[in-house]
């Protein structure tokens, strides 16, 4: 199965030249796999393991909604952290999104989200496993 | 104002049976809790030595101000054309991902004590990287002779 990943990057107001450019690649995945999934993630990660440990490496594709629930508005960030240790590595705005490819040196560990302080935050997510 | 905008798109024929893949995210790149965008990049080509340890971008205290929890953005590809050859990277002594060769990733970053820094290693084989960081607030280290 192939998953094709496309990263487009503008800016025109900001520098003296335009910075303009896009990157593709194309990704043999495998099982296991999580389709397009939404989350309420609230301030207990434990609670929204996100991608099950495991050792393979998983590309993983998170977005912060901006919302608590789809439709009410929030500005609380959100922490993506390593599960077995609770340590963040990433945190995540309204509106903003990552893709990368996740995994703890071999260690069997997953990805958790975490609200940094008391409140609900609808996440969307995706992974795949490297085939 | 500056405005950078990130968009990711992923697509698939064939991992949803009965339908066609397709993701599409958008966010422009704003200062940490902030509605004005970023002001600074650092972008380039750079080598990586076979399995040394490099430090890519800046350290907590090279970025200006009493609190350098600063948004910051990274986008990072490897070159290399074999494809057996990854990267480690992680942040400061956490590795966090493998980067195979060919692939790339776009994260958002911050440091949030000094030592907190991108690290990077090349496992197999040397190997080349681009890269380009977005963000604001990060000033050059003072000449060691000044």
């Amino acid at each position: 199965m192939a998953l094709e990943p496309t990263l487009i990057l503008k800016d025109s107001t900001t520098f003296s030249d335009e910075i303009s450019f896009s990157v593709t690649d194309s990704l043999t995945v495998a099982a296991p796999a999580r389709g397009l999934s939404l989350e309420t993630v609230t301030s207990t990660g434990g609670n929204h393991i996100i991608v099950p440990a495991g050792t393979a490496i998983a590309y993983l594709y998170v977005r912060h909604t901006g919302t608590t629930d789809g439709s009410t508005a929030t500005a609380q960030l959100v922490d993506l952290e390593i599960s077995d240790d609770n340590s963040a590595f990433a945190r995540l705005g309204a509106g903003e999104f990552l893709f990368m490819p996740f995994n703890h040196a071999g260690a069997s560990v997953g990805v958790q989200l975490q609200v940094a302080h008391a409140s609900n935050v609808l996440c969307e997510y995706a992974y795949w496993t490297k085939g | 104002m500056a405005t950078t905008t990130a968009t990711l798109r992923l697509s698939s024929s064939d991992l949803q049976p009965g339908n066609t893949l397709s993701i599409n995210a958008t966010s422009t790149l704003m200062k940490a809790g902030l509605t004005t965008g970023l002001t600074q990049v650092e972008s380039g080509v750079i080598s990586l030595a076979l399995e040394t340890e490099s430090r890519l971008g800046p350290l907590g205290t090279e970025i200006s101000g009493g609190v350098h929890d600063i948004a910051s953005w990274l986008y990072l590809c490897n070159k290399a054309t074999d494809d057996t050859y990854y990267i480690d990277w992680g942040i400061h002594e956490t590795n966090i991902g493998k980067l195979y060769a060919g692939d790339w990733m776009f994260i958002p970053w911050s440091a949030s004590d000094d030592v907190a820094a991108i690290e990077l290693e090349a496992q197999v084989a040397a190997q080349t990287i681009e890269y380009a960081f977005f963000n604001s607030n990060f000033i050059l280290a003072a000449d060691a002779g000044a």
